[in-house]
């Protein structure tokens, strides 16, 4: 490809970009997005309680918009991993993870899918999910209080509404 | 007499039969056995004839250093009795007879305890990996293991095709 040619196809880029009616859909895109993850149920260990505890009444995710936990990957966009993976499970994660459709995002919940928490030094552990899939939140705890979750589900929805604000490497931006 | 005497007695008995060492702990009798006596004293044990122990509780592999005890809780279910039996087992050539003749719940705890420790079972029906997975080398709950480093740990194993 010359020079010229390249240069009208980045000026056409940059029109594109410019373009009011594009960057407006892609927000509104990405504010309905943020008001209505689909987490698949990716329960491992105990933070799936706490999970669970977060879906119930009391804590009612449902107020945000998030309740609607799916037990199948085509139907989901946010993976919460919540509990420890271990190298058995890890191929299991990643198969889970390709089936689900584009966009979607993984949350690393509790200290052992985000480093492997008090099992990092077991012969059957890897230290954290992000060895596996590319994780967007890690929320600390062992394991982490229902408001934690939130709090994870939260900071996701700010970087589904602001990529320009917080970059996402896994897609090149 | 009481359960626990006649069980006790009968215990005795079976010892001088089997060259087995008898001992208390904790209120639970213990009897000690070689790995080539096990079965004899698995089927006397369960028709022990006031006292049975006939429920095999649990099965468990111990790596003591020099050798292996595979563990045999034994009760009843109709009945207070316990009777533990340990069995030593070889460090080397770690071979023992399989329960599974006896107690078909055997099965799943010896390949727990071949997973773990690489004791074989003689004459289990299906002796394989039942945590890790199948190529997984080594028996990590064996003293003398050391778990991979890190840097192995993290490279995300690709399943095989029969799993």
């Amino acid at each position: 490809m010359d020079v010229a040619k390249e240069k009208e196809l980045r000026e056409a880029e940059l029109m594109v970009e410019k373009n009011v009616l594009i960057t407006n859909v892609d927000k509104l895109l990405n504010w309905a997005r943020g008001h209505s993850f689909w987490p698949v149920t990716f329960g491992l260990a105990c933070c799936a309680i706490e999970m669970m505890a977060t879906g119930g009444p009391r804590f009612d995710l449902a107020r945000f918009g998030w309740e609607v936990f799916r037990a199948s990957p085509r139907q989901a966009d946010v993976m919460i991993v919540a509990g420890t993976c271990t190298r058995k499970m890890a191929p299991l994660l990643r198969r889970v993870y390709d089936q689900m459709p584009e966009p979607k995002w993984v949350i690393a919940m509790g200290s052992c899918a985000s480093a492997g928490g008090p099992f990092a030094d077991s012969y059957s552990m890897m230290t954290g999910v992000d060895k596996v899939v590319p994780v967007d939140v890690y929320i600390p705890g062992c394991p982490p209080r229902p408001e934690s979750l939130i709090f994870g589900l939260m900071q996701l929805q700010y970087k589904v509404n602001n990529p320009g604000k917080v970059r996402l490497a896994k897609h090149g931006k | 007499m009481e359960n626990k005497e006649l069980l006790k007695k009968q215990v005795e008995e079976l010892a001088k039969r089997v060259n087995g060492e008898v001992e208390e702990s904790l209120g639970t009798l213990v009897l000690k056995v070689k790995a080539s006596y096990i079965i004899e004293t698995l089927k006397a044990a369960k028709n022990f004839g006031e006292t049975p122990c006939d429920f095999l509780h649990d099965l468990a592999g111990v790596d003591i250093g020099d050798h292996f005890e595979v563990v045999y809780q034994l009760s009843s279910l109709r009945g207070p009795q316990k009777l533990r039996v340990k069995a030593i087992v070889d460090r080397e050539t770690p071979i023992i007879d399989s329960a599974t003749s006896i107690w078909g719940g055997a099965n799943f705890l010896e390949r727990e305890a071949y997973d773990m420790f690489g004791i074989q079972f003689k004459g289990h029906p299906n002796l394989k990996r039942i945590y890790l997975w199948d190529d997984f080398e080594g028996f990590p709950m064996r003293k003398d293991y050391v778990a991979e480093p890190v840097e192995v740990r993290n490279v995300v194993r690709v399943r095989r095709e029969d799993e």
